[in-house]
């Protein structure tokens, strides 16, 4: 099944501007996340250089309701699982996984 | 907060969906049904009513419809990889799922009973650590919380 099929079809595609250097795009938030901040996605920008630390870091001083899930967030990018020294590019689809509680 | 629509992957060995209809089991087990299998292994988790004292009266369901779906895919070839399996089903529900209720089926069908259950079991405890699908529990006294998981997700 074409992987942009399922994007289109649930509007997770990734929002950029292109504004001279400045790279905003769209972080996905779920459950404790999404209701803690009161929405699904929050803006970022992406500078070069930036690893997935960097944006956790930046965001839990951002957001203090992140905060505490500072230690317990894993890294989603383009829908696979990645450890937080991967450096993140315009485009990217990222996400923020807080413990999973499935089955 | 998602479409209502199922994602899903069948082919004529995987058969991977997240949906927020009810879990058809009987659907699931003519699936993994096949000539090939002499031994079928279905798990299936439901909510519990009582947890010491604390009494849930249901639990909400959601995922990351995309990412769940390709972990759910990735879990299933790895099991395919690693025992005969024959057929095997990795179904989950979204949303409202009340007590008593199916909210996985994990199912394996393998020619022998020992590989069904030690895939079965591969299943559906990856999945419970893996895939990005979470839930909240609604309380008799009204109360409601997030499940947090234990085990966090491995980095691969």
């Amino acid at each position: 099944m074409p992987k942009c099929w399922i994007m289109q079809a649930f509007c997770l595609v990734v929002v950029m501007n292109r504004d001279a250097n400045s790279l905003e795009q769209e972080v996905l938030l779920f459950s404790v996340l999404r209701q803690r901040l009161g929405k699904s996605h929050i803006t970022v920008v992406i500078e070069e250089g930036m690893n997935g630390a960097d944006l956790l870091d930046r965001l839990s001083e951002q957001y203090p309701a992140l905060a505490p899930y500072r230690s317990m967030i894993r890294l989603a990018v383009n829908q696979v699982y990645v450890s937080e020294a991967v450096p993140l590019f315009q485009g990217d689809e990222i996400a923020l996984i807080t413990p999973v509680s499935g089955g | 907060m998602v479409d209502k629509s199922v994602i899903a992957m069948k082919n004529n060995k995987q058969w991977v969906e997240i949906q927020y209809e009810p879990l058809d089991i009987q659907a699931a087990f003519r699936f993994l049904q096949t000539a090939a299998a002499g031994g079928i292994d279905l798990f299936v988790g439901v909510t519990r009513q009582w947890t010491e004292n604390q009494e849930t009266i249901r639990l909400e369901y959601e995922c990351y419809p995309a990412m769940a779906l390709k972990e759910m895919k990735r879990l299933a070839n790895k099991a395919c990889d690693e025992w005969p399996v024959e057929r095997v089903c990795l179904l989950h529900r979204l949303g409202v799922v009340g007590v008593s209720e199916a909210s996985v089926i994990v199912g394996v069908a393998t020619p022998h009973r020992t590989e069904a259950f030690t895939a079965c079991r591969f299943l559906i405890d990856t999945l419970k650590k893996q895939v990005p699908i979470w839930k909240r529990e609604v309380f008799a006294d009204g109360t409601t919380g997030w499940i947090e998981g234990t085990m966090l997700p491995e980095n691969e």
